[in-house]
C-alpha cells in the first residue's frame, strides 16, 4: 500500500515536472530569428551572443510591384509576358546620391531599378546604339544573363550611368539611362585583343564589375586568375589588378619540389598551379578595393583589402592575424562540417565590412581592424522562414540595414540592427576613431546586454589605459584575453607603483641589508647560535 | 669524510654535480622519503606553472583545468623512467638497484623544480620585455637537472660517460614502449569492464522482471 502510494506520488511529481518543462519551453518559443546568434570569444570558441540584427522584412517581386512591368496601363509597361518575379538575381547595388537600388535580375535578362523602398521605378532589357545581340522586334541590344551592375551619376546631365556585366554576351556595357525603360549605350568593353590578355582561347565573360572615382573599370572574369581585368576611362585594356596567390597546400609544395628534379617533358605534363580568381569586390569611399574569394576554405587571400597599387593591406605576413568567416574548428548545432565560401563583400558606413557566406548563408560583420562584430543569417533546406537563404548571391549595406539578395528564393531579405547592434556600432565607430573614452558608455551598454562580448571589454580596457586607470584596464584586458595590451597596462601600473613607493622600498632594502650585517657580526662573536638540524642516528654501523 | 643530515646530503649532491653522487653512493646515503616528496613537488610545480604563471605569459586554456595530463607528465613519467632504466641497465651490467635509481633521479630533479617555481614567481612581477629573466631561470634549472641526471645514472650504474648517454637514450625508448603497453592494457581492461558491466545490467533487468 505504502509503495503504491509512493508510486502515485512519484507519478504526480513527474507529470508535474514534465508539464512545467513544456510550459517553460513554450514560453521561450517566441518568434525570433530562425538561427542561434553566436560570436567567437577570445579563445576562438563559438558562444551564444545577442543578435546584432533582426529580420525586418522579405521583399519579393510582388512587394516590388513588378507586375507593373506586365501591366499595359502602367507607365513602366514593358511587355505582357514580362516576368513579375525575380529570377536568379545575382547582384544588388545601391546608388547613394539618388538613393536607388539597381538589381541584376540575371535569369530574366534585365536590370531593375528601384527606389529606396525597393519599389520598381525602371527596367532595362537592353540598350540602344549597339550592334551586339540585337533583338529583331525592338531593335535593342539585349542583355543576356547580366550578373553585375554598377552605377554612377553623370555630374553634367544628372542621369545615371550604369555599367552592366553582360555575362553571356561577353561584354561590359556602359549606358546612360534615358528614361524609365530605355538606355543608350555609351561604350562597350569587349575581350581585349592585347598581347597581355594573350591566349586566344581565353574567354571574356564578366561576372562582377566596379568603377572607381577616376572612371577606371575593374572586371572580374571567371576564366582570368591573374586578377581583375582593368580598363581605363577611355575603354582601353590596361592590365590586371590584385591577383590572388596560390594557396600553399601539401600538393602544391610537393609539386614545387618535383619540378626541381623533373625533366622539361615531365614539367610540361604537370598541371599548373594557378590561384583562385576572386568572386566579388567592393570599393570604399577612400578608393580601397576589397576582394573576396569564393573557393571553399580558402585561407590564402580569402579576403583582401587592396591599395591602388594592388597590394594587400590585410596581409598576414606582416605580422597581424587576419581571419574571416567561420573558424575551421567550429562545429555548428548540426555536426556536419562545412567549408566557408565567401561570395560577396560590402563596405558599409564607418568602414564596417560585411561578408556573405554562400555555404552557410551567414553574414559576417567586421570592423576595419578585423574584429568580428556580428554573425547573422542562416541557410535552410526548406527555406520557408524569414532570414534563411537558399542561394545568397549579393549583399548591400545602407545605414542600419543590410540587404541580402537570394537567387533561388528570388527575394531580398532586409535585416535591421537591434538596440544591441546600435550600441556595438556606436562604440566600434568611436573606438575606430580613437575616441576610446567616449566609447566607455556604449561599451557598458553592450556588456549589460551580452556579458560575453569580448570586444567590449577590450574597448573598455583601451579606454581605461588612456585615462590612466591601469588596474581597471588590466581587469578588462584579462577578461578579453588581450595579453600584449594587458602587459602594457601592467607595465604602467608597475611604474606608477614604483614611483609612488620608491622611498619606502629603499628604506626596507636598507633595513634588510643592515640586519644581515648585524646578524653576521653577532654570529661571528658567538652571541647567537645557528639552530642546528637534528641529526638522524646512523642506521648501519660501519 | 662528509657527515651531513639527509637534507644536507641533498644540498651536497645538487651543488657538487661532479663528485656529489659518488660521495652519496660511497656513504650509502639518500632518503626515499625525501625523493618521494621531490616527485610530489614536481607535480605541484607543473600545476603551479600552468595555473599561477603571470597572465601575460600564460598560454594555457583556462576554461578547463584537467589535472590528469599533468599527473601523467610528472609522476607517471618519473616512475616509468625509473622502471625503464632499472629494467634496461640490469641487463647491461648496471649496478643500480631500483631504490637507488629512484632516489638519485629524484634528487636530480630539484634544480628544475626550483627553477620552475622561481620563474613562475617572477612572471607575476615582470613585463614581456623582461621575459628573458624568466627564461634564463627556467632553462638554467632545466640544464642543471639534465647534468645531474646524467651524473646520477652514471654513478648509480658505475658506467662510463658514453655508456651513460647511450643508456639514457635507450631508457627513453623503453619508456615509450612501457607507456604504449600501458595504454593498450588500460583500453583492454576497459573493454573487459564494459563487458562485465553490460552483463551485470542485463542480469539486473532479468531479476527485476
Amino acid at each position: 500500500m505504502v509503495s503504491r502510494m509512493k508510486k502515485h506520488i512519484k507519478n504526480i511529481i513527474s507529470v508535474g515536472l514534465a508539464l512545467s518543462i513544456t510550459v517553460a519551453m513554450s514560453l521561450t518559443a517566441y518568434a525570433g530569428e530562425p538561427y542561434v546568434s553566436y560570436n567567437y570569444d577570445a579563445w576562438g570558441d563559438a558562444i551564444p551572443s545577442q543578435s546584432g540584427y533582426r529580420v525586418d522584412e522579405t521583399i519579393t517581386g510582388y512587394e516590388m510591384e513588378l507586375d507593373k512591368l506586365a501591366d499595359p496601363k502602367s507607365d513602366l509597361f514593358v511587355s505582357e509576358t514580362e516576368p513579375t518575379n525575380l529570377s536568379g538575381a545575382s547582384d544588388i547595388f545601391y546608388e547613394k546620391n539618388t538613393k536607388e537600388f539597381w538589381i541584376a535580375d540575371s535569369d530574366n535578362d534585365r536590370i531593375l531599378r528601384t527606389d529606396s523602398n525597393l519599389k520598381v521605378i525602371g527596367c532595362y532589357k537592353g540598350v540602344s546604339n549597339s550592334q551586339t545581340s540585337v533583338d529583331a522586334e525592338t531593335g535593342l541590344s539585349t542583355f543576356s544573363n547580366p550578373t553585375g551592375v554598377y552605377v554612377n551619376i553623370d555630374k553634367a546631365t544628372n542621369k545615371p550611368v550604369f555599367y552592366v556585366a553582360d555575362n553571356k554576351n561577353a561584354r561590359v556595357v556602359k549606358a546612360v539611362a534615358e528614361s524609365k525603360n530605355s538606355a543608350k549605350c555609351m561604350f562597350e568593353y569587349t575581350k581585349p585583343d592585347s598581347e597581355l590578355y594573350a591566349n586566344a582561347s581565353r574567354t571574356f565573360n564578366p561576372s562582377k564589375i566596379l568603377v572607381d572615382s577616376a572612371g577606371i573599370l575593374y572586371v572580374v572574369v571567371s576564366s582570368v586568375t591573374t586578377g581583375a581585368v582593368v580598363f581605363s576611362e577611355t575603354g582601353e585594356f590596361t592590365g590586371f589588378y590584385g591577383a590572388n596567390r596560390v594557396e600553399q597546400t601539401a600538393a602544391v609544395i610537393r609539386q614545387a619540389i618535383w619540378r626541381k628534379f623533373a625533366s622539361n617533358e615531365q614539367i610540361a605534363s604537370m598541371t599548373r598551379n594557378v590561384p583562385v580568381e576572386y568572386a566579388n569586390f567592393d570599393i570604399d569611399s577612400e578608393g580601397f578595393i576589397y576582394t573576396v574569394t569564393e573557393a571553399a576554405n580558402a585561407s590564402t587571400d580569402a579576403v583582401k583589402k587592396l591599395n591602388p597599387a594592388g597590394e594587400n593591406i590585410w596581409n598576414t605576413a606582416t605580422g597581424n592575424e587576419y581571419e574571416f568567416g567561420d573558424l575551421p574548428e567550429f562545429a555548428d548545432c548540426d555536426t556536419s562540417k562545412y567549408a566557408s565560401r565567401l561570395t560577396d563583400i560590402v563596405v558599409g558606413d564607418d568602414g564596417i565590412i560585411n561578408l556573405l557566406d554562400y555555404e552557410t548563408g551567414r553574414v559576417f560583420q567586421y570592423t576595419q581592424d578585423n574584429d568580428l562584430l556580428f554573425i547573422f543569417g542562416t541557410k535552410n533546406g526548406t527555406s520557408d522562414q524569414r532570414g534563411t537563404f537558399t542561394a545568397p548571391n549579393g549583399i548591400e549595406a545602407i545605414g542600419e540595414k543590410i540587404y541580402v539578395i537570394d537567387g533561388k528564393k528570388n527575394d531580398i531579405t532586409i535585416f535591421v540592427e537591434t538596440t544591441f547592434g546600435k550600441y556595438v556600432h556606436e562604440a566600434a565607430a568611436l573606438y575606430e576613431k580613437g575616441l576610446y573614452e567616449q566609447a566607455i558608455d556604449p561599451w557598458n551598454e553592450v556588456i549589460k546586454r551580452d556579458g560575453g562580448y569580448s570586444l567590449a571589454y577590450y574597448g573598455l580596457g583601451k579606454a581605461y589605459l588612456n585615462t590612466g586607470e591601469y588596474d581597471k584596464a588590466m581587469e578588462n584586458f584579462k577578461v578579453s584575453v588581450a595579453k600584449s595590451s594587458y602587459d602594457r597596462a601592467y607595465k604602467y601600473e608597475r611604474d606608477d607603483f614604483l614611483r609612488a613607493n620608491f622611498t619606502l622600498i629603499i628604506i626596507i632594502l636598507l633595513i634588510i641589508i643592515v640586519a644581515i650585517i648585524v646578524l653576521r657580526k653577532l654570529f661571528k662573536k658567538g652571541i647567537i647560535k645557528m639552530p642546528k638540524l637534528k641529526k638522524k642516528p646512523e642506521k648501519e654501523g660501519k | 669524510m662528509y657527515e651531513f643530515s639527509e637534507l644536507g646530503w641533498l644540498k651536497h649532491v645538487i651543488f657538487h654535480p661532479v663528485e656529489g653522487y659518488d660521495d652519496l653512493r660511497w656513504k650509502k646515503k639518500g632518503s626515499m622519503k625525501i625523493s618521494m616528496v621531490i616527485v610530489l613537488l614536481l607535480f605541484v610545480a607543473m600545476v603551479v606553472n600552468r595555473q599561477l604563471t603571470g597572465f601575460q605569459f600564460n598560454g594555457s586554456y583556462v576554461k578547463i583545468f584537467n589535472v590528469v595530463p599533468l599527473f601523467v607528465q610528472s609522476i607517471v613519467y618519473f616512475f616509468t623512467w625509473v622502471i625503464a632504466n632499472w629494467a634496461l641497465c640490469t641487463l647491461f651490467n648496471g649496478e643500480g638497484t631500483i631504490k637507488r635509481i629512484c632516489i638519485y633521479s629524484a634528487y636530480a630533479l630539484v634544480p628544475y623544480i626550483v627553477g620552475t617555481f622561481l620563474s613562475v614567481f617572477i612572471s607575476n612581477f615582470i613585463v614581456s620585455d623582461e621575459i628573458v629573466w624568466m627564461n634564463v631561470i627556467y632553462y638554467v634549472g632545466l640544464g642543471w637537472s639534465v647534468v645531474l641526471m646524467i651524473q646520477a645514472i652514471r654513478t648509480v650504474h658505475q658506467y662510463s660517460f658514453p655508456k651513460t648517454l647511450l643508456s639514457i637514450v635507450f631508457t627513453l625508448v623503453a619508456m615509450l614502449v612501457i607507456l604504449f603497453l600501458l595504454v593498450l592494457l588500460i583500453s583492454l581492461f576497459q573493454q573487459v569492464y564494459v563487458f562485465i558491466a553490460s552483463i551485470y545490467t542485463e542480469l539486473t533487468y532479468r531479476f527485476r522482471g
